[in-house]
């Protein structure tokens, strides 16, 4: 019996450090759905406007900008404008700028991106299963995330001016050098 | 200081030993003298005890001791005391913004609750911690001390040292006149009567009955590490989910995180009659019945959120939820939990009607969500151009929807056909049948044919009612899993077994001696003294020993 002492005291203590420190992990890592820069940027993989599948790893490799937005929501309308002139001036440069329709249907997001002049890719999110993964609280909501997939700059709310993007577009371009 | 742990009978007992594994003599020099031994584990070493304790060691005797127990349980109830002044954040449906929640509702103590995390508590690190370590110090102690005491209760010698029974709570001593073995043999026969089991060693006699209940605290001890386990085991996501889900009527939804869909076939709601009610609630609207006609889909294909497919689903169970009467299947429960009265238009089947022929064409399928780019009806084509689930307009004027539910929805469709222009006309059809979205519908059309888009001779009737199919109810379901239940069940009843069989039975030994004519007797139980006193005295009684109960107290002599 002497003989099988230590190795029980172990198998105890080790059962309980694997036990309780999952238990103890776990509740650090329950509460945690809200976003902030430094992270990954959650996958997705989401049917666009133009008929394909886009998956997050096809942007990888060059800055991506991802606007939430929704034709209900009047700030997204507004700002509209102003994400379309900073995507004429920066795609030569290698920008992806997508913007990821709030669970909408086809034609109210097709006949408002015709009636705004909206030229970027356009994604359609579907059952707000996109966006809960993005942790969305307010719309218009835009994740700036580098070439390697980091979230780097996070805009909640809206309407943002040029300037607003267009500082944070010249970040992701400065990070990857 | 390194103590003696001979004894003078020549067992050579472990560290830490109170009362010698064989004789019984105490070892312990410090002893109060005169009073009752203490009796605790027979005396012997708790496992941990040790003359140099490595550092697993340290950690293990932390753990091992009854006092940081007992500390232990003590901050989890304060803790979890704590956690009950406000609201905890689980217990809320939907709460986004939990921070502002706490600031607006509990004012500044509210902020620093919040702040703290006590709003979390029993989800928090040092909560859990605090279970963790509750039930490591029930295994270490459990295992530290029933060991030890098996083995001295298995192995128990039947003549003890006269020191160890003069000093039970239970003793007598007197001259024996009689043959001593004659008188023994006498004896254990009343004590067999009383359902003891006795022992004899010559002029000596060891008497015992209903040891099982000293394993009554450790069967508990087992019951409740089953029961922190099974409460632990809530922290696999695949073992518990809370969660609420609201389904209109005919919609069908994914139950979050999981492969199952519900479809809310129908909901039902009924209010008692008046005549039914008592006087003072006569005219209220009671609920009799809410039920929800609930169908339980299982994906096959296209599950994981495909893009391009909708999923395929079979159908897997089908109940009419109730309130107490959920849908089950397979640890999954579907409860009733509320219902809101909303009308919501699913599909309609209108009518194109020619004002300039008389002819009307269709009907055609215009489902709210999603519908489809074109139609057609009869020879004409009819293409959606534009669609707002919830119409309004916006600061300058401009068409938009308020939000993306279908409360008011508006079609803008463009016409093609013969004897129309290439580019078509252009109309609005709210198939909502109040009056004010009809005057807008008018006025918007008025003014599309003012700008040349249409002629006016085109309009959408639905007609009967049973072309138009719309939800008037939202039923909310609380959907449970807790496949940790049955355990908390099993461990609650081990539990129970350990704590009846402790509480309801009393281990009680008699040791007796006789030495040159002289009787000495000493019993020990746990509990009940005056129980074990009686025995005895009944005992000694039928064997020619007249003696008072009371006066075999040895405390009573000491004190």
């Amino acid at each position: 019996m002497k003989r099988y002492r230590k190795p029980i005291q172990y198998l105890i203590l080790a059962a309980v450090l694997l036990i309780g420190g999952y238990a103890i992990g776990q509740s650090f890592f329950t509460s945690k759905t809200v976003l902030s820069s430094g992270n990954a940027a959650p996958e997705f993989e989401l049917l666009g406007l133009d008929g394909q599948v886009h998956d997050l790893a096809s942007y990888k490799g060059k800055p991506l900008v991802l606007n939430f937005w929704g034709s209900f929501c009047p700030p997204c309308r507004d700002e509209m404008p102003a994400l379309q002139a900073q995507y004429d001036k920066w795609k030569d440069q290698g920008l992806q700028l997508v913007g990821i329709n709030l669970s909408e249907d086809r034609v109210s997001v097709g006949s408002f991106i015709r009636s705004y002049g909206v030229k970027f890719p356009i994604l359609l999110d579907k059952n707000k299963k996109t966006e809960r993964k993005y942790g969305l609280k307010e719309y218009p909501t835009t994740f700036f995330i580098t070439a390697d997939g980091k979230i780097q700059d996070i805009v909640i709310g809206g309407p943002m001016s040029e300037e607003t993007i267009s500082a944070r577009i010249e970040r992701l371009f400065a990070s990857g050098q | 200081m390194i103590q003696n742990t001979k004894c003078e009978c020549g067992h050579q007992n472990p560290l830490g030993t109170v009362l010698c594994e064989s004789c019984g003599k105490p070892l312990v020099e410090d002893l109060p003298l005169d009073t009752p031994l203490e009796m605790r584990y027979d005396g012997a070493a708790r496992r941990s005890q040790k003359a140099n304790p490595a550092l697993i060691d340290r950690v293990w005797n932390f753990f091992s001791s009854v006092k940081i127990a007992v500390y232990l349980i003590i901050i989890t109830l304060i803790g979890a005391a704590i956690g009950t002044i406000y609201p905890q954040e689980s217990t809320f449906i939907n709460l986004d913004d939990a921070g502002s929640y706490y600031k607006d509702t509990y004012g500044t103590w509210g902020t620093i609750y919040h702040a703290l995390g006590l709003s979390r508590t029993y989800q928090s690190w040092w909560f859990i911690g605090l279970l963790v370590m509750i039930g490591t110090s029930l295994v270490v102690c459990s295992l530290d001390r029933v060991l030890p005491l098996y083995k001295a209760l298995a192995k128990q010698q039947v003549r003890k040292h006269l020191t160890f029974i003069t000093r039970q709570q239970t003793v007598y001593s007197a001259p024996l006149v009689e043959e001593p073995d004659r008188w023994i043999e006498q004896f254990s026969k009343q004590l067999k009567r009383k359902r003891y089991k006795v022992w004899t060693d010559g002029s000596a006699l060891l008497a015992e009955k209903n040891r099982f209940s000293r394993w009554g605290p450790y069967i508990n001890h087992i019951g409740l590490i089953i029961f922190l386990l099974a409460v632990l085991g809530r922290s696999v996501p695949a073992w518990h989910m809370d969660k609420y889900i609201g389904i209109d009527e005919h919609q069908t939804v994914q139950i979050p995180n999981t492969n199952y869909y519900v479809k809310n076939e129908k909901f039902t709601v009924e209010y008692y009659k008046d005549e039914e009610l008592p006087d003072k609630l006569k005219g209220t609207n009671r609920a009799k019945l809410y039920q929800t006609q609930a169908k339980l889909y299982a994906c096959t294909k296209y599950c994981n959120d495909d893009p391009i497919h909708e999923p395929e689903l079979k159908e897997v169970e089908s109940h009419p939820i109730e309130v107490n009467s959920p849908l089950s299947y397979k640890g999954l429960s579907l409860y009733q939990y509320n219902y809101e009265e909303r009308i919501r238009l699913i599909e309609v089947k209108p009518m194109l009607e020619d004002a300039k022929t008389g002819k009307s064409y269709g009907p055609f399928d215009l489902p709210m969500s999603d519908p489809p780019p074109a139609v057609e009806a009869g020879p004409y084509k009819l293409t959606l151009s534009a669609v707002f689930p919830d119409f309004g307009l916006d600061a300058e004027g401009r068409p938009m929807t308020k939000t993306r539910d279908p409360n008011n929805p508006a079609f803008v469709f463009v016409i093609t056909g013969p004897d129309l222009p290439d580019k078509g006309e252009m109309y609005i059809y709210f198939p909502m049948p109040s009056g004010d979205d009809k005057a807008v519908q008018q006025q918007i059309n008025d003014s599309f044919r003012k700008l040349g888009s249409n002629s006016g001779r085109f309009s959408f009737q639905v007609g009967k009612m049973e072309n138009v199919s719309f939800s008037q109810y939202t039923t909310y379901l609380n959907v449970r899993v807790d496949r940790a239940m049955p355990y908390v069940w099993v461990g609650a009843t081990i539990s129970m077994i350990g704590l009846v069989m402790g509480f309801y039975w009393q281990h009680r030994r008699i040791w007796l001696r006789i030495d040159d004519g002289q009787l000495t007797l000493g019993a020990h139980t746990n509990k009940n003294t005056y129980g074990i006193r009686n025995e005895v005295a009944s005992a000694l009684g039928k064997c020619g020993v007249a003696v008072d109960p009371k006066a075999l107290d040895n405390r009573r002599s000491s004190s």
